[in-house]
């Protein structure tokens, strides 16, 4: 049995179906990666699970309690953190002033601790909050209260580059404390590093649900290159290369393809040119749904 | 237990202070004034020259009296049009601003009942109502002594108590109209708004054939100026107002209970 489970759920608002008879399930101690493009209905997935919005159809539990009624969700969220996407704060009160609030009601035995490694400025007003202090204040209350579940919207949107780096570790940590995490991103480069298994959403309905290691072979890289005079025909025509475009550049040559073939193969072709600038980086998720899951990507 | 009410009531109460300093200025001024105005004026013969709807609109009554006086500039205006406007115009934004800025989502995470949510916004307020009424009465009670006509303290107590359920009844409507519309703007004009229109319905139908149409109208069930001049205690009307306004919160929590919050 699942700590999150998700079966069937259907969310319809009028004519628009934002989730779409998705099922997944969130095994114990796991950190669950809820991958897709902005507007897929991960949000709307997620605010289901957590009682904010009746599903239209299909059911939702944590730990084995059903979220749709009120006493099941109450006891399923005072073992639950939360963070959504862009958390908003009263702006007017302090972030200690948010977090006492927190912890009278839920509690706070790790507030010190997460401070530590997250610390927004306390006693400042949250108007006056950075998008990364505003954040960190969202994730310290996610955590205080020592939930067994944690589930994240977009967790890392307004990060500079050295906290995600912190929250990765943080949520590695957290897994081998045995907390069941579950987060959503838009990016796939976010996700792959801390998630065991990620589901794979797109207009609202499932699409895949994979390990992250064979999602991440299966999407490949973006490799851009310029290369000093002109290419042969045959340049960078070695497995594992798709959509090739190659087009002069004045004296030089552009090329740019995806590739998801043996990275050796790929630096040994590199090597017989003689390049002026090199790019190679993960393909957009956009992309890996193209070439992978087929049909156009929404985003 | 009473953990948001609490924080919301301390986020409530400068403004409340404000709002009491304000109402004891307006009180005091008043009470300066009234010497002055009824040697030169008889008040009484001047409200006899008004229409009658103004005069019921405005509970001109005995007016040369500081209890009349008072009634009339004080509690009539300020208390029953002004307060009561202002309650439901707050009330109106206690769970939409929420909603609208998406706070709410935070709020309904913690493992705390919609009810409560809806309970404890709705008592946030009680502390900032209770508050203005207790400086007020001292400042009027306090004023009046000074200039030498004396408000009775029971009188001046029972106003304020009486008006009480009134005020609550305001925020209720206020609070029906805040978990009822997401953009707070909109809570807020509806629910000032109907306060006022049932203000304007139950002034024009008092003393007619259509009275019955006024019967909603929290005005209706709380006088001040009968309360000060007569001395007499509408306790009726007082219950009224109170299982009105608990009728109100128990509707607002049992729609937002069963509703999305998007």
């Amino acid at each position: 049995m699942g700590v999150i489970e998700i079966e069937s759920l259907t969310k319809r608002y009028g004519d628009l179906t934002a989730v779409d008879d998705l099922t997944f399930e969130v095994a114990d101690g796991e950190v669950f990666g809820f991958l897709g493009p902005n507007g897929a209905g991960k949000t709307t997935a997620i605010r289901t699970l957590l009682g904010m919005q009746a599903p239209t159809a299909g059911s939702v539990r944590i730990d084995g309690h059903d979220t749709t009624d009120e006493n099941q969700r109450l006891e399923a969220l005072a073992d639950t953190g939360f963070l959504p996407s862009n958390p908003q704060f009263d702006p007017q009160a302090t972030g200690r002033e948010i977090l006492d609030l927190h912890e009278s009601i839920k509690g706070g035995s790790r507030r010190d601790e997460l401070l530590e490694l997250f610390d927004p400025p306390l006693d400042r007003e949250i108007r006056a909050y950075s998008t990364g202090n505003v954040q960190k204040l969202g994730l310290v209350q996610a955590f205080m209260h020592d939930p067994d579940v944690v589930v994240m919207d977009e967790p890392t949107s307004g990060l500079d580059p050295l906290l995600v780096a912190r929250f990765n570790d943080f949520v590695r940590a957290e897994r081998e404390r045995g907390v069941t995490v579950l987060f959503s991103s838009h990016v796939l480069s976010e996700v792959r590093r801390v998630c065991d298994r990620v589901a794979v959403i797109r207009d609202g309905a499932l699409v895949a649900v994979e390990d992250v290691q064979t999602l991440l072979a299966r999407s490949g890289k973006v490799v851009r290159a310029r290369a000093d005079g002109s290419l042969p025909d045959d340049a960078f025509d070695i497995p594992g290369v798709a959509d090739r475009t190659v087009e002069a550049d004045g004296d030089a040559t552009r090329v740019s393809f995806t590739y998801t073939g043996s990275v050796d193969a790929l630096v040994d072709e590199l090597d017989r040119y003689s390049l002026l600038e090199l790019d190679v980086e993960e393909a957009p998720l956009e992309d890996v749904f193209l070439q992978f899951y087929g049909g156009e990507a929404s985003a | 237990m009473l953990e948001l009410a609490r924080y919301g009531a301390r986020r409530r109460i400068t403004g409340a202070l404000v709002l009491a300093a304000g109402l004891s200025a307006f009180s005091a001024l008043y009470a300066a004034f009234f010497p002055s105005v009824t040697e030169g004026i008889d008040l009484d013969q001047y409200a006899e020259t008004l229409p009658p709807v103004f005069v019921e609109a405005f509970g001109l009554r005995s007016l040369g009296t500081i209890e009349g006086f008072l009634a009339t500039e004080l509690y009539q205006f300020a208390w029953v049009i002004l307060l009561g406007l202002y309650l439901a115009y707050s009330a109106a934004s206690v769970v939409a601003s929420d909603v609208e800025s998406s706070r709410m989502d935070l709020l309904l995470a913690l493992p705390v009942s919609r009810a409560r949510i809806v309970g404890e916004s709705f008592l946030s307020l009680v502390p900032g109502i209770v508050v203005i009424n207790a400086v007020v009465a001292a400042v009027t009670w306090a004023a009046t002594g000074f200039i030498g006509h004396q408000v009775a303290a029971v009188d001046l107590v029972a106003v304020h108590a009486l008006s009480l359920p009134y005020l609550f009844a305001c925020a209720g409507i206020g609070l029906a109209f805040s978990v009822t519309l997401d953009r707070a703007s909109l809570a807020q004009r509806g629910a000032a708004g109907t306060v006022f229109s049932l203000f304007l319905v139950e002034t024009l139908v008092t003393n007619t054939d259509y009275s019955w149409a006024g019967a909603l109208a929290p005005q209706r069930y709380y006088d001040p100026t009968a309360v000060l001049v007569d001395g007499v205690y509408d306790l009726e009307g007082a219950a009224v107002l109170a299982a009105g306004a608990l009728v109100l919160v128990l509707a607002s929590q049992w729609h937002f209970t069963r509703r999305d919050v998007q």
